[in-house]
């Protein structure tokens, strides 16, 4: 066993111990935390495949957005959690057998694929001298610049979805207006009123 | 080909997204105007853009991830005039409900742009995109009403199974990757020759699965009532057509594009799925009281419909399901305008015991309903006949498939049961009180659908019927 | 590469099923079940990137970059749900109850 494999079996068995905690744990925060964990052995997995930049981007998005995201609303919303388990164990066993049938199948036919799919007709890989990131670099802003596009403007409804669905404007907020505070002169700030003894000021 | 053609072919894609970007500024920027002015900018970008589509250069850009053909064509212009409307009737309600905000056109514009790209998709990827943008702003739409909690329950019911159908569909867009070496479905046909292997087989099941939840097929339908119910009437007037008709569009050209020497095999879990949702939509329905959950079983049964017309797996199979999606689309933007147009004492008539007497308050709108159930219902020579009509009439002449068609209609009669039930409670039964005044916008459009129904059917079809068939020419099956 | 295509997809098919037991084991709990349908997308990028190594063919790798974009925007629109949907209702329990109603 070379030192590949030893990191794709230590790397795969982390990301599968991590997903089921992911599942299984009673703490939603662990949760989050396993998930982060989960995505950082499947970048591990990215980089020994040789993309580089997926892994990289991997991290980025889930372990830098979306990961603190989640950490964010599972913390924001108060939530009796223990409650939400209800049916959990109930659901489990028939959950166990389900989920076992359909691995089973699943990796039958991931090796169907595998063995007679386009893949196995592949001859060895043209010798470009290129790395991972400038081989993507290349077709994403030509080939592909249609989908590169369509996904800003997939953000773009994410954004206003996240807007319109969760902004409130609380009327008795008060906003910095710059333009106003340094038009802001001696006479319109300030007044001197002249107090008479033992009677304090009103507005 | 060049970027100048690409983007000529793409225009009316264009102008959507540079509409809802120029929207979306001149929105924030102009105060109380701003639904007014964004939802008439957005409808007419809409009606551009359908104008645009309907003479545009046909032909593929972007090396074949985007194909602009026939069916394209025909359904954008659907899409973009069932899109136009949802706007047309989404903005008063939405005035009238406290609740103006000027993301609601933009996000349909967005949503119509989605829909556009999907009818279009030449590829897995564009398909998944187009997709993805349709869906995140229809759920966004569903939880519009933010301060309603049914409305956010159904905009989370939806995003929930809406996520997890993208990931099935995409699991099996990776196995299909994977096994053809392409996501091109040109090079997808090519690469799957001969008998069908496990792995296409089961990519493709995926595939199917993910995009029956998007027509909200059986068994993929739990969503459907709950989510009808439950968002603005305006958003359901949307999903329940325009939505529709992109998922049908892209449905029957990732299978008759991708994978047209495997008619048989997806021809038979078509028709299952179909033979379900016929079966689910007509007996769910008899239970429901609720107006929008009845709809929601009504077109449930409808997909199903449709889906036995692409399950023919034929021309003439493809006609018939644009025929009836065409058909449909107008029938149930129609219902939903008269759900808008009644209220009493400022609240929605959403029951059908609320119906009661309907065509003595509201003769004008209860005869709309009665035309348009008895469309919806398949009597002749209404525009719902002909729906079926040409639905039964490809799946009797392809081999094989008569059963299916038999149990088709066995159904639909089961269904009419329901539809009938409304008519006899809103000519029979005794009305409870007055009803609101109707808005001038909802009864317009209820008005012009069932004027479409009947008459106006019978000299569209004529003008219909070649259109659909050029279209379905351009899926490329005999 | 000395570990073979059959290795990657048959991890990427478990991550996959632990993702589909995780949504049907935590139906109540929508935190987890918007988790577990990340591991899902997990599964979809390891397949596509796995499928594009092994193929020499940049698109899967594309494919899988699009995905991921698409699967931020969809966490930030289904968590701004979940967070009206508390604001709403003070809980994150969805009712099962009115499901099956239909």
């Amino acid at each position: 066993m070379d030192l590949q494999a030893i990191a794709f079996y230590t790397l795969a068995a982390i990301m599968l111990a991590a997903a089921g905690l992911v599942v299984t744990a009673r703490n939603p925060v662990h949760s989050v935390l396993f998930l982060i964990l989960a995505f950082f052995s499947g970048a591990g997995l990215f980089v020994l495949l040789g993309a580089e930049f997926l892994a990289m981007l991997l991290i980025v998005v889930y372990v830098g957005a979306v990961a603190v995201l989640f950490l964010f609303v599972v913390m924001m919303l108060d939530v009796d959690f223990v409650s939400l388990r209800s049916g959990f164990a109930q659901y489990m066993p028939v959950g166990l057998v389900v989920s076992g049938l359909l691995l089973v199948e699943m990796v039958m036919v991931s090796g169907a694929v595998a063995s007679s799919g386009a893949a196995a007709k592949v001859k060895a890989a043209a010798v470009t001298g290129r790395s991972n990131i400038e081989e993507i670099g290349r077709v994403l802003y030509t080939d592909y610049v249609y989908f590169f596009q369509a996904a800003g403007l997939v953000l773009l409804v994410a954004m206003i979805g996240a807007i319109v669905l969760t902004l409130r404007h609380k009327p008795g907020v008060r906003r910095q207006n710059i333009a106003d505070q340094t038009a802001r002169t001696r006479k319109s700030g300030l007044s001197i009123v002249k107090v008479a003894t033992g009677e304090g000021i009103s507005e | 080909m060049g970027l100048d053609s690409a983007l000529t072919i793409a225009q009316p894609e264009l102008l959507l997204a540079a509409a809802a970007l120029g929207l979306l500024v001149v929105g924030a920027y102009s105060g109380r105007l701003a639904m007014t002015l964004v939802s008439w900018g957005a409808m007419l970008a809409l009606g551009a853009a359908a104008v645009l589509a309907a003479n545009g250069p046909l032909g593929q850009a972007f090396k074949g991830a985007f194909v602009s053909d026939g069916a394209s064509v025909f359904a954008k212009v659907i899409i973009y005039a069932a899109s136009g409307v949802a706007i047309f009737l989404g903005e008063r309600w939405l005035v009238r409900a406290g609740n103006a905000k000027f993301e609601y056109p933009v996000l349909v514009l967005l949503a119509a742009l989605g829909m556009g790209m999907m009818v279009s998709a030449g590829d897995l990827i564009s398909l998944y995109i187009g997709i993805e943008l349709q869906s995140l702003a229809l759920y966004v739409l569903c939880a519009f009403q933010r301060d309603d909690a049914r409305a956010s329950e159904a905009g989370l019911k939806y995003f929930v199974l809406g996520a997890l159908s993208s990931g099935l569909l995409l699991y099996g867009a990776s196995l299909i990757y994977g096994f053809a070496g392409s996501t091109r479905f040109a090079d997808i046909a090519g690469a799957v020759h001969g008998p069908a292997s496990m792995g296409i087989v089961f990519g493709l099941v995926f595939l199917i699965c993910g995009l029956a939840f998007k027509v909200s097929a059986a068994p993929f339908h739990m969503w459907t009532p709950d989510v009808y119910e439950g968002a603005p009437t305006p958003v359901t007037a949307l999903l329940s057509a325009a939505p529709k008709v992109a998922a049908m569009v892209l449905f029957a050209r990732v299978l008759a594009q991708a994978f047209p020497h495997d008619v048989p095999q997806w021809s038979q879990v078509v028709t299952a799925i179909a033979l379900i949702s016929v079966t689910v939509g007509a007996l769910g329905g008899l239970v429901q009281k609720n107006l929008k959950r009845l709809l929601a079983y009504s077109s449930i049964a409808n997909i199903g419909y449709a889906l036995l017309g692409l399950a023919s797996g034929s021309e003439a199979g493809l006609q018939a399901m644009l025929m009836f999606m065409v058909l449909y689309v107008i029938d149930v933007t129609g219902f939903f305008a008269c759900l808008l147009a009644l209220s009493r004492g400022g609240k929605p008539m959403e029951t059908l015991p609320s119906l009661a007497g309907l065509v003595r308050l509201r003769p004008g709108l209860a005869i709309a309903i009665t035309i348009l159930s008895l469309s919806v219902l398949g009597l002749p020579p209404l525009s719902g006949f002909w729906a079926k009509f040409y639905v039964f009439k490809a799946a009797v002449s392809t081999p094989g498939m008569e059963p299916a068609a038999v149990y088709g209609l066995v159904m639909s009669v089961a269904a009419a049961f329901y539809y009938l039930r409304i008519i006899k409670t809103m000519w029979f039964d005794a009305p409870e009180g007055e009803t609101d005044a109707p808005p001038l916008d909802a009864r317009l459009v209820a008005l012009g659908c069932a004027a479409f129904s009947f008459p106006l059917v019978i000299p569209a079809l004529a003008v219909l019927d070649p259109l659909a068939l050029a279209a379905a020419k351009a899926f490329g099956l005999a | 590469m000395s570990v073979g295509l059959p290795a990657y997809l048959a991890v990427a098919a478990a991550l996959f099923t632990i993702g589909v037991f995780g949504i049907f084991v935590n139906r109540r709990n929508i935190i987890v079940v918007l988790m577990s349908i990340e591991l899902i997308l997990l599964a979809v990028n390891i397949n596509l990137v796995s499928f594009s190594m092994f193929l020499h063919d940049v698109v899967g790798q594309i494919f899988a970059m699009f995905v991921l974009t698409v699967a931020a925007a969809e966490a930030a629109v289904g968590l701004a749900i979940l967070v009206t949907f508390f604001r709403n209702r003070g809980d994150i329990a969805v009712d099962h109850a009115n499901m099956m109603k239909g």
